[in-house]
């Protein structure tokens, strides 16, 4: 009963994570969608590495490697974002062909 | 955690209701500073989550991070970037916007019901589970550790080069 409600709970976070994301129009806002989709990963890793694997805990050391690349992928893609915006004033994303001049 | 039962239940219901009403509050929020800070309460809730599955390491880890790296970082992007057109009643449900949250709310929920389920042998933990991610991040997942730390340096060198301009 325990687990499947966890996991239903994860596959919410991640359809809500989606649809924002394709339905975004702001860059900022994309940014934010990726890290609850990040996070709705990382909670079927924990809730799985806690049901099934308490002795060698591989998905918590996953969950740990995802927060590390979610952490760099934020920096960086806030630091592309507000070059962006200090060029062209704007974060349209349907403008968002300005990086291939 | 070794909760009593319905404790831990009640627990998970409330934890779950503030996933939800912050999910919701992201997406559905036109002011972006609002849904920053649900993001914000959501990143909590998931780290209190942790906490009662036992992972109290992944729990801190979250909260550090998270919370108080990134959601800060989301939060300064988003009051950097104030233009006069966010204020502007922004959400217009297009038919895009409608179609799309059909086929992402029609998936199959309870699909996740036939995951076949061991059985759970219960285990006296006598190292605590920091000292277990210690170990195994010190024996087994050494290589994965080192790699983490030299993409973390890069990205810190890229970061700083693209923002010097």
């Amino acid at each position: 009963m325990m687990l499947e409600h966890i996991l239903v709970l994860s596959a919410y976070l991640f359809s809500i994570g989606i649809y924002g994301l394709i339905t975004s129009r702001n860059m900022v806002r994309a940014l934010m969608y990726l890290e609850l989709i990040l996070n709705a990963v990382n909670i079927n890793f924990v809730t799985f590495s806690d049901f099934f694997d308490s002795w060698q805990l591989k998905g918590n050391i996953f969950s740990i490697f995802v927060i590390a690349i979610a952490a760099t992928e934020a920096a960086i893609g806030s630091a592309i974002v507000s070059s962006i915006y200090c060029n062209r004033k704007s974060t349209r994303i349907n403008q968002s062909t300005l990086l291939n001049k | 955690m070794d909760l009593p039962g319905p404790i831990h239940d009640f627990l998970l219901v409330f934890l779950g209701s503030g996933l939800i009403l912050g999910g919701l509050g992201v997406v559905l929020l036109t002011n972006p500073i609002y849904s920053a800070f649900s993001l914000g309460l959501v990143l909590v809730c998931i780290s209190l989550f942790y906490i009662l599955s036992n992972s109290h390491f992944v729990a801190a880890a979250q909260l550090l991070i998270y919370v108080g790296a990134i959601n800060v970082l989301i939060l300064f992007a988003v009051m950097f970037m104030n233009g006069s057109e966010y204020y502007k009643d922004f959400n217009l449900w297009t038919i895009g916007n409608g179609l799309t949250s059909l086929v992402c709310t029609n998936t199959s929920w309870y699909g996740v019901i036939w995951t076949t389920r061991s059985n759970q042998i219960i285990e006296q933990d006598l190292i605590s589970n920091s000292q277990q991610i210690g170990i195994h991040l010190a024996t087994d997942f050494f290589l994965p550790f080192e790699f983490i730390s030299i993409i973390l340096l890069v990205a810190l060198i890229g970061a700083i080069a693209v923002a010097r301009q």
